[in-house]
């Protein structure tokens, strides 16, 4: 196993196959601390495949794919929290037999559960909208709330990497902004961020840097602010 | 397809001529292969075929039984009029437990099946009217012409000719237009009842041909062992069939015949240690489905494709010969090429807490290439799914061609002309690609199905042109040189290519595509667009769903925009491009930012 | 009247048990997804295991339930890790699997234990006592008690450790737990342990009602199953329910129509299906665009 001195998450050549589709082909970007990165691309690029690989959802193989020093290939999928990196599923995926105290629970489900209550006290501060949800079922929430309880869920664990797989989806744009504020405060505290999105504007708004994925494949990479301006991505994202 | 080679005439040859050399216990035993064959391929027939989970087969079995033997000693009958009373009797209790079967499928289904066939046994046993458990004795044998069918030998005949009708019938049915309708149903109910196929009658056709079937071996058995007690129906039996049909390949009529001579035979081996057999063919099931799912006929095919073989028979007849070219639907023009072919007038869907399509209203004129756009779960799926017959609104209108088509079910909106794809493929995975071509291009109705019984001969012959017009759409879509690879086993460029293709074979006067370039490479693509160019030319109206806006904007006539359940703008892909609401709802409101990005 | 409420009460007993067969059915369906036939036979084999130890080995009633009950929750993980494979095939085949170990599990049986049976003394002095004209007996009441002292400890395991909890969030999205750092492998066997043991108790105390035999599997597993999918698969209220309702129908058919009370009980069961698909207490899912 090697250790490669660098902190943040570090993928080499990351290639996920379905069957006979081959869905990421040699992908490879980094996430320094504190730093934050957007993968945006239309839908079957392979966002979403590349954030399950990282999170060990799917099999997939990668000449390097570490996190703070540990290799990810090595690590159980279950055990991939603990490293500190946390996760924000597509489609929100909250359990949503469960309360809303127990769904931000399940997020810290490797900590101590005697200890939560200031972490569960922090999200709400976060998101004020699901304190008065506390003991509901999650299912009974609406989407922004749900989408806000998937990210708080993901807090819980007190990550140094948050990865969000298009937190947007099929919100409203006043919701878009709520969710957008809270990531950039979450930004300026210091956490690092992967986001995966379909709305460009969103993610330029919110990275340091992106990724173009297209059927698999880095397509382009570069800091927000210059990928915003270029003319192929204007062309690409806003039909122009 | 049915090869008509040099094995079955030996093994019906060889069928007839084994009794003279068996000796009369090996005889027994052989009837009652043939017997458990039979209703074996009823089993296989409804559940490895239909894809429904019958678990009363047995039951099916014992009504024949039961019903011929009742008629022939309570009532006195004439056993040869007893006998297709019975079979009908049998037919009825089949359809009876087919009626769940419309509702509810898969593990429900399963049980609901094994519910009323644990019924049926202990109605068995504690009825007066059965016998109880000491069952029917003194059942009448079959005479004919005055001849005394009661010899095992005159017996074995008998049942014998019964399993080559039935072995030769379902094979019939599995590799024709019936069959091909059962299997599609089976790998994907959605995309099936999108290609015209109404489920709820094939569902029944499926446990009707499975009663039939079981029917007859139960009147034949009752007759031959003359006396029926309900041991011989119980779950016993019923897991034994259908060990048969699991090791012997669920969909494989031959399988489930092997299935039956392996398990009989063993059976009959094992007598001594009658609680052990029963031990080895439960293993036996196990180990089938977590190591060989397809069972032997699945591990037989794939050794003939890993080492190359060739099938041991003749090529289908109607594979030799040259058929006259029939003109696809691509080139044919539209009669009527003016007016509005889809009208979409305030439609609204709601789910549970969702309202997914809020009054949208669309309209895509004859001819034209219609784009909807807008972002991920803002209702566009949901959109084709209400005007393809998957939901039903709960307001507004859609029309067709002028005519009002609301909450007409799937396989009738096919029927009218509207195909369609799916965004996440749905291909029927365990077809040939020539066979998902051939299910959508059969628009026989239901009813024409009578014709496996009165004529046989006409749909050997729509079969054989449907093939030849399914041959020449693959041609089109340049996937004739993989016409017999299992869908499933395509690239994935080709499986979305073959969804369009079954698409069309449907012959639709309006097509939906749902992101048809998703996931398609560049040069793809380029196909892509020159595809869609294509079929609109032939006349046909298309309605596409798509993010990849270099499509869009270069291929689409006209654009509907949505965002959340709303149509937000509408007109000329230029027109929709300049609109600012469009540019902020599709790219995402991020108002700090907005100003600046663009 | 007191015909009405005495029929009412000895389904109540068997109810009971149904619920029990139901609820080993439902833990194990709502943590893997596994739909396991099985059950029913494991259900027997539960039976077996404290019949012997009570009745052949002489040992205390509690003794031998617990025993049978750690039996089987081995047994439960073995056929876990066999089916394993199973859980990401389609329904069908997996269903079709569960359903060869049950054939497996019945002839294990017969080859222990012969295909006779054993009959099964109550384990308390079976006293009926007259309410206002109805007659309980208190192995009804013992029988009751300790199927909703099993439902209790279950509802509070679920409910009130974080295992529990672990067991319905990865039931309800198995990837989404596994993110969170739930080892659901551990989670599937943990479930199927608890629903084999839930299977022992539920045989051990119908030992005594019926006749312990190899096809015992076979009238209550299937009916435990069948009350399961009536109260909602995959839901414990559902499958308590489900259960005792499935006891009334039985009681009730019972009466006039010995003969066909199976088949009146299956019918009625199958109507329900089809006006409710979802059972009782079933989740509606929503089909989203």
């Amino acid at each position: 196993m090697t250790t490669p001195n660098v902190t943040g998450l570090v993928v080499r050549d990351l290639s996920v196959r379905y069957g006979r589709v081959q869905a990421v082909s040699g992908v490879s970007f980094s996430v320094a601390d504190g730093a934050s990165l957007g993968v945006i691309g239309a839908n079957g690029a392979g966002k979403s495949s590349t954030l399950k690989a990282i999170f060990r959802l799917v099999d997939s193989t990668a000449t390097s794919m570490h996190f703070n020093g540990t290799s990810l290939q090595s690590t159980q999928p279950h055990h991939v929290v603990s490293l500190g990196m946390s996760y924000v599923p597509e489609g929100r995926r909250i359990f949503a037999g469960l309360s809303v105290r127990k769904n931000l629970m399940m997020g810290a489900y490797r900590s101590n559960w005697r200890h939560l209550g200031d972490r569960i006290e922090r999200v709400y501060d976060l998101f004020p909208a699901l304190k008065k949800f506390d003991s509901a079922l999650a299912g009974a929430l609406s989407g922004g709330q749900q989408q806000m309880l998937a990210i708080g869920r993901a807090l819980l664990s007190e990550p140094k990497l948050l990865v969000l797989d298009e937190p947007s989806m099929g919100l409203a744009p006043v919701l878009i902004d709520d969710i957008a504020a809270t990531l950039r405060r979450l930004r300026s505290e210091g956490v690092s961020m992967l986001l995966v999105e379909q709305n460009a504007k969103l993610t330029f708004g919110l990275t340091d840097r992106c990724i173009v994925l297209e059927n698999g494949k880095v397509v382009k990479e570069g800091p927000s602010s210059v990928l915003r301006a270029d003319p192929a991505v204007r062309q690409i994202y806003l039909g122009l | 397809m049915i090869r008509v080679g040099f094995g079955k005439p030996l093994l019906v040859a060889l069928l007839l001529l084994l009794p003279v050399v068996l000796d009369s216990y090996t005889l027994h035993v052989a009837i009652l292969i043939m017997l458990f064959a039979i209703v074996a391929v009823g089993l296989s027939l409804v559940m490895g075929f239909g894809g429904q989970v019958n678990l009363a087969q047995a039951a099916f079995f014992g009504t024949g039984a039961y019903v011929s033997a009742l008629l022939t000693t309570t009532y006195g009958w004439n056993p040869w009029l007893a006998a297709p009373v019975a079979v009908l009797a049998t037919c009825v209790v089949a359809l009876a437990v087919a009626v769940p079967a419309l509702r509810v499928q898969s593990h429900y289904l399963g049980i609901v099946s094994l519910g009323l066939a644990v019924a049926f046994s202990s109605m068995l046993s504690n009825s007066d009217l059965t016998g109880g458990a000491a069952g029917i004795s003194k059942i009448p044998p079959l005479a004919l012409a005055g001849l005394d069918l009661s010899g095992p030998r005159d017996y074995y005949y008998l049942i014998a000719i019964a399993l080559i009708l039935v072995v030769g019938f379902a094979l019939f049915v599995a590799n024709t237009t019936l069959g091909r309708r059962f299997k599609a149903m089976r790998d994907d109910v959605l995309a099936a009842a999108a290609s015209g196929i109404e489920i709820r009658y094939y569902r029944l056709m499926a446990f009707l041909l499975a009663g039939l079937v079981g029917g007859v071996a139960g009147v034949l058995y009752a007759h031959n062992a003359r006396y029926v007690s309900p041991d011989t129906f119980g779950l016993g039996v019923m897991f034994l069939l259908l060990a048969m049909v699991i090791i012997g390949g669920q969909d494989s009529i031959w399988g489930a015949v092997v299935g039956a001579v392996l398990l009989i035979t063993a059976r009959n081996l094992l007598t001594g240690v009658q609680t052990y057999q029963q031990l080895v063919y439960g293993a036996l099931i196990v180990a089938t489905v977590v190591f060989a799912p397809r069972g032997l006929a699945g591990a037989a095919s794939d050794l003939r494709r890993r080492f190359d073989l060739p099938w041991p028979s003749i090529p289908t007849p109607w594979k030799a010969r040259a058929v006259s070219p029939a003109p696809t639907r691509l080139q044919v023009v539209r009669p009527s090429p003016e007016g509005v072919a889809l009208r979409v007038d305030s439609v609204s869907k709601r789910f549970r807490g969702l309202q997914a399509l809020d009054g949208v209203s669309l309209e895509a004129g004859a001819g034209e290439i219609h784009g909807v756009i807008g972002p991920n779960g803002s209702g566009k799926t949901t959109l084709f799914n209400v005007i393809s017959g998957i939901y039903r609104p709960n307001g507004g209108r859609v029309l067709v061609w002028g005519r009002d088509v609301t909450g007409e079910r799937s396989f009738r909106m096919s029927r009218l002309g509207v195909a369609r794809t799916f965004q996440n493929l749905r291909l029927f995975r365990q077809l040939s690609v020539l066979e998902n071509v051939m299910v959508a291009l059969d628009r026989d109705p239901a009813h024409a199905h009578i014709r496996y019984l009165i004529a046989p001969w006409i749909v050997v012959r729509n079969e054989r042109e449907r093939r030849a017009r399914a041959l020449r759409l693959l041609e089109e879509f340049q996937l004739h040189e993989v016409a017999d690879e299992l869908a499933v086993n395509l690239s994935y460029g080709r499986q979305r290519r073959l969804e369009i293709a079954r698409a069309m074979a449907a012959e639709p006067t309006i097509l939906l595509l749902d992101e048809p370039a998703a996931g398609l490479n560049a040069a793809e693509q380029e196909g892509l667009k020159a595809m869609i160019r294509k079929i609109r030319d032939g006349g046909v109206t298309v309605i596409v769903i798509e993010h990849n806006m270099n499509l869009v904007m270069n291929v689409c006539e006209r654009l509907t925009v949505f965002g959340h359940g709303k149509v937000i703008a509408a007109g000329t892909p230029r027109e929709v491009a300049a609109n600012p609401v469009v540019i902020e709802a599709y790219l995402g409101q991020d108002a700090s930012e907005s100003k600046a990005a663009l | 009247m007191i015909y009405f409420l005495q029929t009412l009460v000895g389904g109540l007993g068997m109810g009971a048990v149904y619920a029990l067969v139901a609820m080993g059915f439902s833990i194990v369906y709502r943590t893997m997804g596994l739909v396991n036939f099985a059950h029913a036979d494991v259900v027997m084999i539960g039976a077996f295991l404290a019949a012997t130890l009570f009745v052949t080995m002489h040992l205390p009633f509690v003794v031998a339930i617990t025993l049978a009950v750690l039996l089987t929750a081995v047994i439960g993980l073995g056929m876990e890790r066999i089916l394993r494979p199973l859980e990401s095939k389609d329904l069908n085949l997996m269903l079709i699997g569960t359903i060869g170990f049950g054939i497996m599990l019945q002839s294990v049986a017969i080859v222990i234990w012969g295909s006779f049976g054993i009959a099964v003394p109550t384990p308390i002095p079976n006293v009926p006592i007259d309410v206002g004209g109805v007659i309980v007996t208190t192995y009804q009441l013992f029988v009751l008690a300790v199927a909703g002292i099993v439902m209790l400890l279950l509802y509070l395991f679920l409910d009130r450790t974080k295992l529990g909890t672990a067991m319905q969030a990865a039931a309800m999205d198995r990837s989404a737990a596994t993110a969170m750092g739930v080892n659901v492998s551990t989670s599937n066997a943990v479930a199927f342990a608890i629903g084999s043991a839930i299977a022992a108790v539920a045989g051990a105390l119908v030992g005594p009602l019926l006749y312990v035999n190899p096809t015992l599997g076979v009238y209550v597993g299937i009916k435990g199953f069948a009350a399961a999918i009536l109260g909602g698969f995959g839901s414990i209220p559902g499958a308590i329910v489900g259960g005792l309702i499935f006891g009334l129908i039985e009681a009730f058919a019972a009466g006039p129509l010995s003969a066909y009370s199976e088949l009146l009980t299956f019918v009625v069961f199958a109507l329900a299906m089809m006006v409710r698909q979802t059972g009782i207490f079933g989740e509606r899912t929503v089909d989203r665009a």
